[in-house]
């Protein structure tokens, strides 16, 4: 189980916009790769492309170095839910799985197994129309997951979920991936995905924004901040300055400082006899670090529309 | 209800794909005209050989008559004492009674009394005016002149009468002709099979006496007296022969307008029929994306008054598709009346059509009036199916298929299911009276009205059924 | 092509609303076919043997509404794909479309020939039934419909053929327009209008070549058994005129389906 999804330049125009503009990403097996810009970006158009069902313009998606609609057995290779309530309203969960199953060529003992694993059960002999969205997401997830296929491809999987559903699919996500296998998980709120993704593709316009791992990701935005509260917030910034810190106002009384560890801050202060409040790591969540990153995207993106 | 009728219009303007189905209804009444008049030929007025009436239109004016010339006013009076079937069986319209007329050359004007086997007594005058008697089983029959008015009456025993109808034949010369007439029209037999018509005639004679013949005054002109001749050219010869007091008259024809052999009015409307499913797809999809996209649910809650949502949708669509087809039936009529002119479809066999006639204006105006309605069938009928398909469906098999089954039908069938079902709305376009209606001709006997006002009767329970559904079930 | 086949007859048999198609492709045949046959009867002609009515179409002419639901079975086999989205599942498990469509033509075609060959032998035992009774008796000429006659065994067999067709000009021209509306619209026009069309055009030339190339009128010429030198187009022409339109409208599916994003 290492099949890896590689995107090789894609583009793709729909009239006159461009929806993918020469994006070029790996998706490694064992991690949750996430997925991520803002609505609009391409994500869709990407995963899409990835199963064959919009052909690009240039460049080419492969799963496991073959196109997808030459794959002799795809659902068996890729797992994908694109869009939940893509299901006839008459039809019963269960049947719906059941004619996935036949197409891949899987018993039907299959489908109550994975009815089982994303927790159907007991609404899978009802019409997919009066399934609830949250139900219907998950009629989605055990379609990708009939397959035992080593990539997923999941766009907005969390879409409609109740809380207990989000933790339930982050649980899940991590022992995919656990298991090897690549699993591409798309979605406009970084938030949705904290804790469960190793690695974080970002797009804007069709973009490449960023390609990193999370933990890289994290640290760069988190740098080695420490906040500082106290009230006499000059004469800390000129001691922690002298020290050797860059330090900045960012507060009545915080003081935001880089360059020294925190327990050395704790020392200087306490021998100058400077009281303070609070001194914290700061520790960047990854939705402040996506939106960082995006923001840069989006004031970078500007002028280069504009030349062209 | 005026911003509900705004934000239906809203809804119903904003839809590229409606806005796009709209026209290509305009376009295919238009196209689909253009195309049948373009391959429609007649070579009617080759053979064309008819007398032409008084009001300019091609008439059969064919009978054997006995006749005397009358001056200055006066009347005469005759009892027709039997009728019967010389050549062929006695037919319903075989006609005999006593005429006025201005002169003995064919389409001249007159006034005539008379009995017919199957329709009683009958005052006819100048071939469109026909009234019909007390029908009380009448055999007396006089005409009288006063001036230029001519008056018709009836009597069962030759001492009670009862008038029939009265005409002015303005500048009537003073000497007329007066006469005993017959005439019998020509037998027309329709074999149907299933599919396929044979139409078979053959021209008939009858016979008829008449008794206690009185012309008053009697030496007026002084010398008249009676001889008998065909007027115009009846298929057979007649005969006459004078007995004490009465007259034995045979003789073959009929006084009738002929009308055309084919309504060019409603042939330059048939893309109607086309236009019709765009509509109707139309009228369906309006409501049923609606439920489809659960938009509904923001419609009844942006007004909770779910019959007036109805009646506001109704109206816009109704509104919308009645401009829009009126701009197609008019360009449908206008263009397509020079081809079939061009085609053969014209004066005399055709009298040339016009928007300011009234029957034209009707077909136009109705016509676009039916696909309106039929849109507004559509939205009703997708009110209560909430489902394209079927909603689309089953309109279309109530409107075009009851046309093909009806052809396919034994007449009598098949005019049922032409009154019965939704498709008599098509009546609306029929300008002309043919001699011989049949059902594939789309041909209509009851005339434009009743089946305009079934489709009516149709839209309106459809409507109903859809306000009673909308309000009761949840969205 | 196993698989895909499995696939879409799973999908076929696991909505009622198939069913209930295939019910009413039958159910319509047979009524309306007995309805017709029951309002005609030997009265209406001069005598029971001049009628030379064509019993054998007279009976099966319940196709007519029939394939009304044949055309909603095929055109929502596949639009209902693209209305609800599912068709980006039905390729993403099957990406070679060229075997999505054969499958679906294959699966709805069966289903169409089965309940047309039970439509058409309901419509035949109806006839039986109900033809003596108005005077079409072996006496007057008429002898009881029978399959062991080859005009009646081609117009019967013909009539399940035709309603193949039609169902696979139905599914190639959903799978073209991708929308139950325009689809169904499309079809029905096709079917029902250009025969009244043609039956209201001034000019019996151009009537006889409307009939020639509509698809109904040409390919129910299959159905006559009597008088064919009458129709505007021989039987097998007629229903090779069909396969014209079906096989047309099928391979118009395929380039779309080929062509076009999902």
């Amino acid at each position: 189980m290492s099949t890896t999804i590689e995107l090789r330049d894609l583009r793709k125009r729909y009239g006159r916009t461009v929806a993918v503009d020469g994006l070029s990403f790996t998706v490694a097996p064992g991690e949750v790769t996430a997925f991520v810009g803002p609505n609009g970006a391409g994500k869709s158009t990407t995963m899409r492309m990835i199963l064959g069902l919009d052909a690009p313009d240039e460049g080419a998606a492969l799963v496991g170095g073959q196109q997808y609609r030459s794959l002799p057995s795809p659902l068996r290779v890729v797992g994908a839910l694109l869009d939940a309530g893509a299901v006839h309203p008459g039809r019963r969960a269960r049947d719906h799985l059941l004619w996935m199953a036949r197409a891949a060529g899987l018993p039907r003992g299959r489908v109550e197994e994975v009815v089982e694993l994303v927790g159907l059960g007991p609404v899978a002999g009802r019409r997919a129309g009066a399934l609830s969205l949250g139900m219907r997401q998950r009629l989605g997830l055990a379609g990708a997951l009939l397959g035992d296929p080593p990539v997923l491809v999941l766009d907005e999987p969390v879409n409609g979920l109740d809380p207990q559903g989000i933790v339930w699919i982050r649980g899940l996500l991590r022992s995919l991936a656990a298991d090897g296998r690549a699993v591409l998980v798309s979605s406009h709120l970084m938030s949705e995905l904290e804790g469960s993704a190793d690695h974080l593709v970002a797009i804007g316009r069709g973009r490449l924004v960023a390609d990193t791992s999370v933990r890289d990701l994290l640290a760069a935005a988190s740098g080695d901040r420490v906040v500082v509260r106290t009230a006499q917030r000059t004469e800390a910034m000129t001691l922690l300055a002298n020290a050797g810190a860059t330090v900045s106002a960012t507060g009545r009384e915080v003081v935001t400082v880089s360059g020294l560890p925190a327990e050395r801050i704790v020392a200087l202060l306490s021998q100058r006899g400077l009281a303070f409040s609070e001194v914290a790591a700061h520790r960047a969540s990854l939705e402040e670090a996506y939106m960082e990153l995006t923001r840069d995207a989006v004031e970078f993106e500007a002028p280069a529309t504009g030349e062209a | 209800m005026g911003r509900l009728l705004l934000a239906e219009w809203t809804k119903l303007a904003s839809v590229p794909r409606w806005v796009a189905a709209m026209m290509a209804a305009v376009v295919l009444t238009v196209l689909v005209g253009l195309l049948g008049a373009a391959s429609s030929t007649s070579d009617a007025n080759r053979y064309w050989d008819f007398a032409v009436g008084p009001d300019g239109r091609s008439v059969r004016d064919d009978f054997h008559l006995a006749h005397r010339p009358l001056a200055g006013d006066g009347s005469v009076t005759a009892r027709v004492a039997s009728q019967a079937g010389l050549v062929g069986e006695l037919q319903d319209w075989a006609r005999a009674g006593v005429i006025l007329k201005e002169g003995l050359e064919p389409g001249s004007r007159y006034a005539a009394m008379m009995v017919t086997p199957g329709h009683g007594v009958r005052f006819q005058a100048n071939f469109a005016d026909e009234v019909a008697g007390g029908g009380t089983g009448a055999r007396w029959l006089r005409l009288t002149r006063a001036g230029s008015v001519i008056d018709g009456y009836e009597s069962v025993d030759g001492t009670a009468w009862r008038r029939v109808g009265t005409v002015d034949l303005a500048g009537l010369p003073s000497t007329v002709q007066i006469g005993l007439f017959v005439a019998s029209p020509d037998a027309v037999q329709v074999t149907r099979q299933f599919g396929s018509v044979g139409i078979g005639g053959h021209p008939t004679a009858a016979t008829a006496t008449f008794d206690n013949v009185r012309v008053e005054p009697a030496g007026s002109p002084p010398g008249a007296s009676w001889t008998d001749r065909d007027v115009g050219r009846p298929a057979l010869e007649g005969d006459a022969t004078e007995r004490a007091g009465g007259f034995t008259v045979s003789g073959s024809g009929d006084l009738a307008v002929v009308p055309p052999e084919e309504d060019v009015v409603r042939l330059s409307l048939t893309g109607v029929l086309v236009g019709l499913m765009a509509v109707v797809g139309l009228g369906v999809l309006s409501i049923t994306s609606e439920y489809k996209r659960g938009m509904i649910r923001t419609t009844f809650a942006a007004s909770p008054r779910r019959g007036r949502v109805l009646a506001a949708k109704a109206l816009v669509l109704g509104g919308a598709t009645f401009v829009a087809g009126l701009v197609a039936c008019l360009a449908a009529f206008l263009l397509a009346q020079p081809t079939l002119r061009a085609n053969g479809y014209g004066p005399p066999a055709f009298p040339r059509a016009s928007l300011t006639d009234g029957p034209v204006l009707r077909a136009v105006i109705g016509s676009a009036a039916v696909l309106a309605l039929v849109a507004v069938l559509g939205l009703a009928a997708g009110a209560i199916l909430r489902r394209s398909a079927g909603a689309i469906t089953a309109v279309i098999l109530l409107l075009v298929l009851p046309q093909l089954v009806a052809a396919a039908l034994p007449v009598s069938a098949g005019r049922w299911l032409q009154r019965l079902t939704p498709s008599a709305g098509f009546a609306i376009q029929q300008t002309v009276e043919r001699g011989l209606c049949l059902p594939e001709d789309g041909c209509f006997p009851e005339g434009p009205w009743l089946g305009f006002g079934v489709l009516c009767a149709y839209v309106a329970v459809a409507l109903a059924v859809a306000f009673w559904l909308l309000r009761r079930r949840d969205a | 092509m196993r698989q895909a086949l499995a696939a879409e007859w799973t999908k076929l048999r696991t909505v009622s609303s198939a069913a209930w198609l295939v019910a009413a492709v039958v159910g319509c045949t047979v009524l309306l076919g007995s309805a017709m046959t029951a309002s005609v009867d030997t009265s209406q002609c001069p005598s029971p043997a001049s009628c030379q009515e064509d019993t054998v179409r007279l009976v099966l002419a319940g196709v007519w509404v029939g394939q009304v639901a044949v055309v909603v079975l095929a055109v929502l086999a596949v639009t209902n794909e693209y209305d609800t989205g599912m068709i980006q599942t039905t390729l993403a498990a099957t990406p070679r479309r060229g075997t999505v469509l054969l499958a679906k033509a294959a699966v709805v075609t069966a289903t169409v020939l089965a309940s047309g060959t039970t439509a058409v032998i309901g419509s035949l035992a109806a006839g039986r039934a109900i033809l003596p009774g108005n005077g079409f008796t072996e006496a007057n000429g008429y002898p009881p419909l029978s399959v062991t006659d080859e005009p009646t065994l081609r117009a019967a067999g013909g009539t399940v053929l035709y309603l193949g067709l039609v169902a696979l000009l139905g599914l190639g021209l959903g799978t073209a327009v991708r929308d139950t509306a325009g689809a169904l619209l499309g079809v029905l026009t096709l079917l029902y209008v250009a025969p009244v069309v043609a039956a209201l055009v001034g000019d019996p030339a151009w009537q006889a070549r409307l009939q020639k190339v509509a698809p109904m009128t040409a390919g129910l010429a299959i159905q006559a058994t009597r008088g064919l030198e009458r129709l505007p187009i021989g039987p097998w022409a007629g229903l090779g005129v069909l396969a014209a339109w079906a096989g047309t409208a099928m391979l118009l599916g395929a380039v779309v389906l080929q062509v076009r994003d999902a």
